[in-house]
């Protein structure tokens, strides 16, 4: 997962430019983005998380060796800041009091299947989408990272390990548990 | 469910989560299994578009995002440097602080203060009070004794001051 400014960030990573700091966040603030709100569920929560992500990335530039991609160095920060939060189980305990999660699932599946389907196929696909959404906020936070890196951001398993660091081996047990686990549900539901 | 449906199960959770080759072994004789895969694998493909889709956002979000990073970055950055630009100085003032302490010999224990007493003014002091005031009666006798003790003392002083005068003559 080389991106363009890998090679060059690691002679340079010392004297990172404000505009070569600005290209980075650019090109990987989506997916950093994407992996910190479906993990968290909560926008606003997703949005200073990636800033922080970045802003660490900034401040740690030096200690970045280029053994892994850039993008994979900054997904372990992403990884390392949803642990940190998990940690501080106080704003998750209030949320889920407050009953604040309750029909996001249903929010997530109107962006299901594509123009050109017809109404049965849409209903059929958001039906499952959210079906999977509802299993997967069940799964423990290792198993959900890990389910997501692998089937939202197609993350080989050799790269979920990095950025969770994991052995494969884990990262494959995990991953098959959670596989049980969404299927058995989705069994059950039917 | 059987043991037979749950062993064709778990060859394709396996062979979903990567590549396994007992798992696709049976899977190339096993059309069932072969379905399942491809159901469950849409369903995932489904589901992370969906999930992709949701993430989405407009041009804006990410330019507004970069902006605070960007500035957020320029902080700490001025932050560091200030660290950096203060860290010699405070360095400095601790090495001569230090400095000073260590040539002093320790630090002593505030003594209380000690009321100066002129000795020769205490003792001018005490001979006028003792001047001042009377003898005590009962002490009269000795008084009287003293004196004319003194006074026989001198008058004998006074006689053989004379007798050597007497034997002269």
């Amino acid at each position: 997962m080389e991106t363009a400014l890998t090679p060059a960030l690691g002679a340079t990573a010392h004297n990172l430019t404000a505009e070569e700091f600005d290209a980075i966040v650019r090109r990987h603030q989506r997916r950093v983005h994407r992996f910190l709100l479906m993990m968290v569920r909560d926008a606003e929560e997703a949005d200073n998380l990636t800033q922080e992500c970045f802003l660490r990335a900034y401040q740690n530039m030096s200690s970045f060796r280029a053994e892994s991609s850039l993008e994979t160095w900054l997904m372990q920060i992403a990884a390392n800041l949803i642990r940190d939060q998990a940690r501080n189980r106080k704003v998750g305990f209030w949320r889920r009091l407050l009953g604040l999660r309750d029909g996001e699932g249903e929010e997530w599946a109107e962006h299901v299947a594509a123009p050109e389907a017809s109404p049965e196929q849409s209903l059929l696909a958001r039906e499952e989408v959210r079906a999977v959404w509802g299993v997967a906020e069940q799964l423990s936070r290792q198993q959900r990272a890990v389910f997501l890196l692998r089937f939202v951001e197609d993350m080989e398993l050799h790269e979920i390990a990095a950025v969770l660091g994991l052995q494969v081996g884990s990262v494959k047990t995990h991953l098959f548990r959670a596989l049980q686990t969404v299927r058995g549900r989705l069994r059950d539901q039917r | 469910m059987n043991t037979g449906e749950n062993s064709h199960e778990l060859l394709v959770e396996k062979a979903l989560v990567g590549f396994d080759l007992a798992a696709e072994h049976h899977l190339a004789h096993c059309a069932p299994c072969q379905e399942e895969r491809e159901r469950v694998g849409e369903a995932l493909r489904e589901f992370g578009n969906a999930s992709r889709q949701h993430a989405g956002q407009p041009e804006i979000f990410w330019e507004q995002q970069a902006a605070r990073i960007r500035a957020g970055s320029t902080e700490r950055a001025q932050r560091s440097r200030l660290g950096l630009t203060l860290a010699p100085g405070l360095a400095v003032l601790f090495l001569v602080a230090f400095a000073l302490l260590s040539r002093e010999p320790g630090v002593r224990p505030a003594q209380p203060p000690t009321a100066q007493v002129d000795s020769d003014h205490e003792l001018l002091v005490e001979v006028e009070r003792a001047v001042e005031t009377d003898t005590p009666l009962s002490l009269e006798p000795a008084t009287l004794m003293i004196e004319q003790g003194d006074s026989k003392e001198n008058s004998i002083s006074t006689n053989s001051g004379k007798e050597p005068g007497s034997h002269e003559n």
